[in-house]
C-alpha cells in the first residue's frame, strides 16, 4: 500500500469515526435501536456459528488467494541436489575427500567424507526456465505453474524432529500440525467430513500420528487419516452383518432413552452436542465411502494421475482423493510419500521415488486447472530437510547416496496467489548451504498461512499460559514467493 | 527495508519540530513537581511503549519508518502517516488508533498475543490528548521512584535491570504470598468450613445453594470420583437404605471408596496425566521403556497408602538421594524420566543433553510449583517474576542428574504376573533372528565363492579394507542377495535388536536415575543405561550455564544450582539460609531442592496440589489453571478457601486422603447438578463460579472401558503389572510403524480374557500407537503435561463406541452375565438398569427396552456371522532406501497362535445377540457416559 492511499484510508476512517459519533449524539433513539439490532444480529451470528459447530467457515483475516491446501510431503528427506537445484560443480569433486568437524553435526555426519555427484543432468524447462534433473518427465510440462524456493533453513538432521518442524512448527512435536491451524483458522466447506484430511502411508512416518495432531487446539482439528487400505476411517461401518437398517433401530432406541435423559437435564448443552454427533455420524457412514471411492472417476482422469501403471498407482490415487475431497469442501489435505531418505544409490532410489510421483503430480495440476480448481487450491511439495552434497562412508565403502541437510532443501509452491514460474532463493555451489533469501521454516508456514488468508500473528489459541501460534514466538512472510 | 526518503520526511518537517520540541520541553521547577500527564507517561505509558512497541519502532529497526522511542521521532510520523501523534488529540493520533485494532490493517502491535487492554488504549489516548509530555530519562527515574504502583519483586535478578526493577500488580502475585490461615467466615456457626467459604460469596451474590443430590445420585458421583467405576446395585441400596443422616452415611461411603485399591487407579491416573507417564520413548524409535510400569505401579501405591505428599515428592525429585536403600524411593525417581527423549546416531549430543535438562525443569515447574517454566528458557519471564537466570539454576539442580537402569528387586508389593507376553516376544525374536541368520549365510556363502574366485582372503569386508586391498577389489557389498534379501535382513536384524532391548522389562530393572558426572555423550537409546562403576570418577563434571536465547550452543554466564527465587525466604542471593540453598556438589542437589518443594515454608506446592484435588472433584478449579498460577493463569476464585485447604492439606501430614475427606464432607460437593432458577444463575454467576449447582461431567475414555467391563462382569481387578495388552482396533494393531532403519512389532494384544480385561491405567501407552479408542475420548497425549482433560464431542467417538469392537464384545459379554443370572427378561432389564445407571427402569424404559429386544430378535433370527479370524502374519512392503526397491517381507503374529478370543457375535444365539443390541445402546447413552 501506498503511503498516500493509507492516509486516505486513514482519513476516511476518521470521518466514518466522526460521522457516527454525531449520529449518535443527535439521533440517539435511532442509534439505539440500530445499535441494539445489530448487537442482536451479531449475537445471532454468533449462536449460529456455534450451532453449526466448530467446523464452520469462519471470515479469513485477510483476503485469501487460495480456499484450500493439498500439502505434499516427502518423507525422509529428498535431495534438492538431485531434483530441482542442480550442482555441476560437484562434478569435478566428485570422491574427493575431506574431513568435516562440527559440533552441531550428529555422529552420522562427522568423520572423513566424499563429495557425491548426481547421477543426472539437468535441464531448464518452460517459460520461466526452472531447473529439473532428467528423471521428472511430466512435471516438466506444469513448470511455469511452479514457485520453486531454494532458501528454506530446517533446524534438525534427525527425521522425527525435522517432520515434526515441518508439520508443526515445533521440534519437539505435540504442537497444532498445520493443517489442525488451517482448519480451526478458517473452518471447513462441508460439515460432514473432517476440515483436515491426511493420506498417509500404509505404514506411518517416524514420529506417527503427532505429525497430523491437534495439539492444544480442540480435537476437532485434528487430522483425520485415511487409511489407504481396509475401513479408510476407523470404525466407520459397523461389525460385518450389521445392516444400516439393524443399526438404525438401535439409534432410534438410543434417541429415546437420550431425549427422556435430556427432558430431566435440560441445562445440559452437552448432551444435545452428543445426540446430534450421532445422526452425523449415521450419515457420514452413509456417504463416505462413495466420496472415496475414485473408481467413480472417468478413465481418462485416472490416466492422468498414473493409476493403472503400478509405478505411480499408489501416488496417483492419492493425489485423485485429494482432488475430490478438496472439491468437496475439505479445506486441507496432506498426502504422504515416503523413501526419500537415500544415503546409498541415489541414482536407483531417487529415480524410483520421482518416477512414482512424476506422473502423479503433473496430473494433478493440470486436472484443478482443467477444472478451474488451481486458482483457488495452494499445492505446497516439500520434505523434511535436503540432502548434503556429500557423503560417509557405509560399511567400510564409497556410496553413492547423501546425508540428512538441514541448511539447504528445495521446496514448491503451485496454485492460488504463488509467484509461478519463478525459482527463489538459491544454494551455494555445491548446495551444502541456502544463500539468497533465506529464511527459517516458520516463515514458510507464515507464508503459508497468508496466501490462506491468515495472519500467523492473529491465529493464536492461549494455551499453557500465553498465546501460541503456528511460528511459536512469530515470523515473517516471505514476499518473493507470493504473486 | 529502507526507505530512501526517511532523510527528505525528517527535513521537511524540521521546521515544526523545533518549534513543538521547545514549547513541550518546558522546565519541571523543582524537579519534583510533575504533573499528572507526566506521571501518567513516566508510570504507565513508557512501560508499555517499551514492552510493546520499543523492540520493532527503535531507531536501528525502523519497522514502518516509524521510530517511536523519542517524542520527537514519534512527531516525524512514519510510513504511513504524519499523524501518529497529534499532541492534544489523543483521539485521532494513529498511535492510538492503532492499538485500538478498529483499524484495518493498522492493527499494532501486530500480534494478537500483543494487543492491549482496552485500559491500556486508554493510557495512551488520555496522554497524547494531555499533550504527551515526555519528561527527561532522570526525570523519569525520579518519578518511578517517587510515585510508582505496583510492586518490585526481589528474584536472583533478571538479565538486565529493568526487568529486575520492573513493578508488578498485585493481583498478579497472589501465589507467592505466604499461605494465610483463615477462619472461615461465620455466618453460619454449624457450617461446614468449605461451605462457610462457599456460602459466603453465594450469599453475596444474592443466590442460594442448590438442595443436596439425591443419594442414588450422589453416590454414583462420588464412586466415580474416587474410583472411576460405577457403584454395584448393592452399594447403591446399602447406601439408598442406610438410616444413619446424611452426613454419616456419605463418610462411610467415601471411607469405603477410599480404602478400595481402585481408588490408587483413579487417582494415580490424575497424577500421571500431569507427569506424562508413558511406556516408551517416543521419536524416531519409540523403545518401549522397560522398566516406566514400575514407576507407574509406585504412583498408584502411594495414593492407596496415602503416602504424605511431601514424601510423595522427596521420592520423585530425589528418592535416590534420600533413601538409597529403599526400593520404592528408587522407583519413584521414574519421574525425572518421563519426558519423550531419544539420542541416536542420528541426533547431537549437546542438543539432546541439552534437550533433558529443559524437560525436566518444565515439568518440575508444572507438577509442583504451578508454573510452566519454559517460558523463562529463551528470555525472563515476560509476566511472571521468574528470571532466565532461575530457570538455569532450577536447571543446574538436574546437571548431575544421569540416567540409571538400576537393578532393583521385584518387591513384594509389586505384581509380577502377567510374563505371558514374554512367550511371545521369544517367538517373534527366534523368528526374525532365524531370518537375519540364513540371509547372513546366503551372503557369507556367496562371498566365499567370490573370493576363492578372486584369490582373495574370505575375511569380513571391513578387514581386508583395513589391510589395505582396494575397494575395487573387495567382495562387493551384499554379494549374493537380492534388494528384497537386502531389505530383509535389515528390518529382521533390526527387530532382533528391538525385541531384545524391549524384554529387558521382564527384568527387574528401574526407569531411574544417578548423581554423577556427565558422560561424554549421553546414552544411545535402544540401550540399558547400566549404573556407572563409579558415578563420582567417571565423565566429567557439568557446568550449568545461561543459554544465550534458549540455544544449547550459546553459553552465556554460568549459574550455580538455585530455586525459584521470588518466593518468600527463597532469594539466596539476597539472604541464603538452610531453605533456599543448594549445594553445588555433585550429590545432594535434588535432595535439597525436594526439600525446598516439600518444605511447608514452600507457598506454592501446597496450594498447587489442593488445587488439583479440587479439580478433579469438581471438574473445576479454584484456580482454573492447575499448571500455571503466575499472571497468564486463572486468579483463585476463593482465595481464602484455597489457603484453607492448604493450611489444613500441610495439617493433616500432607494427606490426600483427609484432604478428600474434608472436601467431599461437604454441601457444595453434595449439591444437586439442578437448580430451579437457571435464569437467575446465568445471570448472577455467568462464569460458573459460585458452586451454587454441581458441575456434571462426561467420563473419561479409561472410566468408559472400565465401566463397560465392569457392567459386564469381566473386569480383572489385578492392581498393577508390566503394561497390560488389551485388544485396540485391529487396523491399528496392525498398522505398521516405522522407527529408524525398521518397522516396530505389531500391536499383539494378550492371549487371554483376564490379561487383556485389566484397567485401562495398565494399558501399555505407546506414543506413537496410541488406542484409538482413548485418543477421541480426549486421552491427552503423554508429549505434554495435563492439568486437566477436555471433554469435546468429536464424531470419531461415535465411530469407536457405536461400531467398535470394544464395546460390542462388552456388550455380548453383558448380555451372556445377564442371561445367565436372571430368570425373566424383566429383570434382565432391570438388572441391565442397576448396573449401568445405578437405578431401575421408569416402566415406558422398560416396555422400550423389551420391545426393542424382542424386535431386534426377530431381526438376529435371519442372520448368521462370520467367526472372527484373527491373522496370523501381516505382509509388510518397504522401499528399501539404499535401492529405491520394493520388497515385502512376512511378519508373524505368535499371540493369535494360541489366542482366547471374547465371544463374538458368532458365538451366541439371536436372543443374546438382540439382548446385546440392548447393551450397545446404553452403552452409549448419555446417561451413562455423564456423572451428574
Amino acid at each position: 500500500m501506498t503511503k498516500k492511499f493509507k492516509q486516505e484510508l486513514l482519513q476516511n476512517f476518521k470521518t466514518a469515526k466522526s460521522l457516527n459519533r454525531r449520529d449518535f449524539i443527535y439521533s440517539m433513539g435511532a442509534s439505539l435501536g440500530s445499535v441494539a439490532l445489530a448487537g442482536m444480529a451479531s449475537q445471532k451470528a454468533v449462536a449460529s456459528e456455534a450451532a453449526a459447530g466448530p467446523l464452520s467457515v469462519k471470515q479469513p483475516h485477510l483476503p485469501p488467494k487460495a480456499k484450500n491446501c493439498i500439502f505434499l510431503m516427502m518423507e525422509g528427506g529428498p535431495s534438492h541436489i538431485d531434483t530441482f537445484d542442480p550442482k555441476p560443480a560437484l562434478h569435478d569433486l566428485h570422491l574427493q575427500r575431506f574431513n568435516r568437524k562440527n559440533e552441531m553435526a550428529s555422529a552420522m555426519e562427522t568423520g572423513t567424507r566424499y563429495y557425491v555427484e548426481s547421477p543426472w543432468d539437468a535441464r531448464q524447462v518452460g517459460q520461466g526456465g526452472a531447473w529439473m534433473t532428467e528423471p521428472w518427465k511430466h512435471l516438466a510440462e506444469v513448470a511455469d505453474d511452479i514457485c520453486f524456493y531454494r532458501g528454506c533453513q530446517a533446524e534438525s538432521v534427525n527425521h522425527p524432529t525435522a517432520m515434526y518442524h515441518m508439520n508443526t512448527g515445533n521440534r519437539f512435536g505435540g504442537d497444532p500440525a498445520v493443517g489442525s491451524w488451517v482448519t480451526y483458522g478458517l473452518g471447513s466447506e462441508n460439515q460432514d467430513l473432517p476440515g483436515f484430511i491426511v493420506l498417509p502411508e500404509l505404514s506411518y512416518p517416524q514420529g506417527g500420528s503427532p505429525n497430523w495432531g491437534n495439539g492444544y487446539l480442540p480435537a476437532h482439528f485434528q487430522g483425520t487419516p485415511l487409511r489407504p487400505k481396509g475401513t479408510p476411517i476407523l470404525d466407520l461401518k459397523p461389525p460385518a452383518g450389521i445392516t444400516p437398517e439393524h443399526q438404525r433401530e438401535n439409534l432410534n432406541l438410543l434417541s429415546c432413552f437420550n431425549h427422556d435423559h435430556l427432558e430431566e437435564h435440560p441445562w445440559q448443552n452437552d448432551l444435545e452436542a452428543r445426540m446430534t454427533n450421532y445422526e452425523l455420524a449415521f450419515r457420514m457412514q452413509m456417504q463416505v465411502p462413495g466420496i472415496l471411492d475414485i473408481d467413480q472417476e472417468d478413465e481418462k482422469t485416472k490416466e492422468l494421475y498414473g493409476i493403472g501403471n503400478d509405478d505411480t498407482e499408489s501416488f496417483g490415487r492419492k493425489l485423485l482423493l485429494a482432488r475430490r475431497l478438496v472439491e468437496k469442501g475439505v479445506r486441507f489435505v496432506q498426502a504422504y510419500t515416503g523413501g526419500w531418505d537415500s544415503h546409498d544409490y541415489i541414482e536407483r532410489a531417487h529415480g524410483a521415488r520421482i518416477k512414482s510421483i512424476d506422473k502423479p503430480i503433473a496430473g494433478l495440476i493440470k486436472d484443478l486447472k482443467a477444472r478451474g480448481m488451481l486458482d483457488d487450491t495452494l499445492i505446497v511439495w516439500c520434505g523434511e530437510f535436503g540432502r548434503s552434497p556429500d557423503n560417509g562412508f557405509r560399511q567400510g565403502g564409497e556410496a553413492y547416496g547423501r546425508d540428512h541437510n538441514a541448511k539447504a532443501m528445495t521446496m514448491w509452491l503451485a496454485g492460488g496467489g504463488v509467484n509461478a514460474g519463478h525459482t527463489i532463493g538459491a544454494t551455494d555451489e555445491i548446495g551444502s548451504e541456502a544463500v539468497d533469501v533465506v529464511h527459517p521454516i516458520r516463515d514458510v508456514h507464515v507464508t503459508l498461512l497468508h496466501l490462506l488468508g491468515l495472519d500467523d500473528n492473529r491465529l493464536t489459541y492461549f494455551s499453557g499460559g500465553r498465546f501460541k501460534q503456528l511460528s511459536q514466538f512469530g515470523g515473517k512472510v516471505i514476499p518473493e514467493l507470493i504473486a | 527495508m529502507i526507505y530512501p526518503f526517511k532523510i527528505t520526511l525528517k527535513q521537511f518537517v524540521a521546521g515544526q519540530l523545533f518549534a513543538l520540541a521547545f514549547l513541550l520541553s518546558v522546565p519541571a521547577w523543582g524537579a519534583d513537581d510533575y504533573t499528572d500527564a507526566e506521571k501518567l507517561f513516566a508510570l504507565k505509558v513508557k512501560p508499555l511503549l517499551k514492552q510493546k512497541c520499543f523492540s520493532c519502532h527503535n531507531d536501528e529497526d525502523l519497522k514502518g519508518d516509524l521510530v517511536m522511542t523519542s517524542l520527537e521521532d514519534m512527531l516525524l510520523g512514519g510510513e504511513s502517516s504524519d499523524e501518529v501523534l497529534i499532541p492534544g488529540d489523543g483521539e485521532n493520533s494513529l498511535m492510538y488508533i492503532s492499538t485500538t485494532w478498529t483499524l484495518e490493517d493498522y492493527e499494532m502491535p501486530p500480534k494478537e498475543a500483543d494487543k492491549l487492554s482496552e485500559e491500556q488504549t486508554w493510557l495512551i489516548r488520555d496522554w497524547i490528548t494531555a499533550g504527551s509530555p515526555w519528561p527527561s530519562d532522570e526525570d523519569q527515574a525520579i518519578i518511578a521512584e517517587k510515585y510508582a504502583e505496583g510492586i518490585v519483586v526481589q528474584t536472583s535478578g533478571g538479565l538486565d535491570d529493568d526487568w529486575t526493577n520492573r513493578r508488578y500488580e498485585e493481583k498478579d502475585l497472589w501465589a507467592y504470598q505466604p499461605i494465610a490461615d483463615p477462619t472461615p467466615p461465620a455466618r453460619s456457626k454449624r457450617a461446614h468450613p468449605v461451605d462457610a467459604f462457599i456460602d459466603d460469596k453465594l450469599y453475596d451474590l444474592g443466590l442460594s445453594p442448590a438442595k443436596l443430590a439425591d443419594r442414588r445420585t450422589l453416590i454414583r458421583r462420588a464412586t466415580f470420583d474416587l474410583i472411576g467405576l460405577p457403584p454395584t446395585p448393592e452399594e447403591v441400596n446399602d447406601f439408598v437404605r442406610d438410616r444413619s443422616s446424611d452426613d454419616k452415611a456419605f463418610a462411610k461411603v467415601v471411607d469405603r471408596l477410599l480404602d478400595d485399591p481402585r481408588y490408587g487407579e483413579q487417582w494415580g491416573r490424575h497424577w500421571l496425566d500431569v507427569v506424562r507417564y508413558a511406556d516408551s520413548a517416543g521419536f524416531a524409535n519409540d523403545y518401549e521403556r522397560p522398566g516406566a510400569w514400575r514407576y507407574r505401579d509406585y504412583v498408584i501405591r502411594a495414593f492407596n497408602q496415602d503416602k504424605p505428599f511431601d514424601q510423595f515428592i522427596m521420592e520423585q525429585v530425589a528418592g535416590d538421594e534420600w533413601k538409597p536403600d529403599d526400593p520404592e524411593a528408587l522407583l519413584a525417581t521414574g519421574f525425572l524420566r518421563m519426558g519423550s527423549w531419544e539420542h541416536t546416531s542420528m541426533t547431537v549430543a549437546r542438543i539432546t543433553r541439552q534437550q533433558y535438562l529443559d524437560d525436566v525443569t518444565d515439568i518440575v515447574g508444572q507438577t509442583f510449583l504451578s508454573h510452566p517454566l519454559q517460558c523463562a528458557r529463551c528470555h525472563d519471564h515476560k509476566v511472571d517474576p521468574i528470571p532466565t537466570k532461575d530457570f538455569y539454576r532450577i536447571q543446574s539442580v538436574f546437571a548431575t542428574t544421569q540416567f540409571a537402569d538400576r537393578e532393583i528387586p521385584f518387591q513384594e508389593n509389586e505384581t509380577i504376573t502377567g510374563f505371558d507376553e514374554k512367550e511371545v516376544m521369544e517367538k517373534r525374536l527366534s523368528y526374525f533372528d532365524n531370518i537375519h541368520k540364513t540371509l547372513n549365510a546366503k551372503e557369507a556363502a556367496a562371498v566365499k565363492e567370490w573370493c576363492e574366485k578372486h584369490g582373495i582372503p574370505n575375511k569380513p569386508r571391513a578387514q581386508l579394507a583395513k589391510q589395505g586391498i582396494p575397494d575395487e577389489k573387495l567382495p562387493p557389498r551384499s554379494l549374493g542377495l537380492t534388494s528384497e534379501d537386502i531389505g530383509v535382513r535389515k528390518v529382521g536384524g533390526m527387530v532382533v535388536k528391538r525385541t531384545k532391548f524391549e524384554m529387558n522389562k521382564f527384568e527387574p530393572f528401574a526407569h531411574s536415575v544417578v548423581s554423577g558426572l556427565s558422560p561424554e555423550v549421553p546414552p544411545l537409546s535402544g540401550k540399558m543405561v547400566a549404573m556407572p562403576g563409579d558415578p563420582m570418577s567417571e565423565g566429567e563434571m557439568e557446568m550449568s550455564y545461561i543459554r544465550i536465547s534458549g540455544d544449547p550452543f550459546a553459553q552465556g554466564p554460568k549459574v550455580t544450582p538455585g530455586v525459584f527465587s521470588a518466593l518468600p525466604d527463597s532469594n539466596d542471593v539476597l539472604e541464603k539460609n538452610d531453605f533456599n540453598s543448594i549445594p553445588e556438589t555433585v550429590e545432594g542437589r535434588r535432595l535439597a531442592f525436594a526439600k525446598w518443594l516439600a518444605n511447608p515454608k514452600n507457598v506454592l506446592v501446597p496450594r498447587s496440589m489442593v488445587n488439583r484435588v479440587w479439580t478433579y472433584h469438581f471438574s473445576k478449579g479454584i484456580v482454573d489453571t492447575p499448571n500455571n498460577f503466575g499472571a497468564m493463569g486463572g486468579k483463585p476464585s476463593h482465595p481464602e478457601l484455597l489457603d484453607y485447604l492448604a493450611s489444613r492439606f500441610v495439617e493433616s501430614d500432607w494427606s490426600v486422603k483427609d484432604l478428600h475427606r474434608l472436601i467431599m464432607s461437604s454441601n457444595a460437593y453434595r449439591r444437586s447438578t439442578e437448580y430451579k432458577h437457571r435464569d437467575r444463575l446465568a445471570e448472577k454467576d455467568p462464569t460458573a463460579k459460585s458452586y451454587a449447582v454441581f458441575k456434571p461431567r462426561r467420563l473419561s475414555g479409561e472410566e468408559i472401558r472400565d465401566s463397560m467391563l465392569y457392567v459386564s462382569g469381566e473386569l480383572n481387578p489385578l492392581v498393577g503389572g508390566l503394561p497390560a495388552l488389551p485388544e485396540i482396533n485391529m487396523d491399528v494393531a496392525l498398522q505398521p510403524r516405522q522407527v529408524m532403519g525398521s518397522f516396530a512389532a505389531s500391536y499383539e494384544p494378550a492371549q487371554t480374557p483376564e490379561a487383556r480385561n485389566r484397567r485401562s491405567i495398565y494399558a501399555k501407552k505407546v506414543r506413537g500407537l496410541r488406542n484409538p479408542f482413548m485418543e477421541v475420548f480426549n486421552q491427552p497425549s503423554p508429549d505434554e503435561s495435563c492439568e486437566f482433560r477436555q471433554s469435546s464431542t468429536v464424531t470419531p467417538q461415535v465411530f469407536s463406541l457405536f461400531n467398535g469392537e470394544d464395546s460390542l464384545h462388552r456388550s455380548i459379554a453383558t448380555a451372556i452375565d445377564l442371561l445367565e443370572n436372571n430368570k425373566s427378561r424383566k429383570s434382565v432389564v432391570e438388572a441391565l438398569f442397576l448396573r449401568a445407571y445405578g437405578r431401575k427402569p421408569a416402566r415406558s424404559d422398560r416396555n422400550l427396552a423389551l420391545d426393542h429386544w424382542e424386535q431386534m430378535e426377530k431381526r438376529h433370527e435371519g442372520l448368521s456371522f462370520e467367526p472372527r479370524e484373527f491373522p496370523r502374519e501381516v505382509t509388510r512392503s518397504a522401499v528399501e532406501e539404499m535401492t529405491g526397491a520394493s520388497f515385502e517381507f512376512k511378519e508373524r503374529l505368535f499371540a493369535f497362535e494360541d489366542y482366547q478370543a471374547d465371544p463374538g457375535l458368532a458365538d451366541v444365539d439371536a436372543e443374546t445377540r438382540a439382548l446385546a443390541d440392548l447393551c450397545l445402546v446404553v452403552f452409549n447413552s448419555n446417561e451413562f457416559v455423564y456423572v451428574y
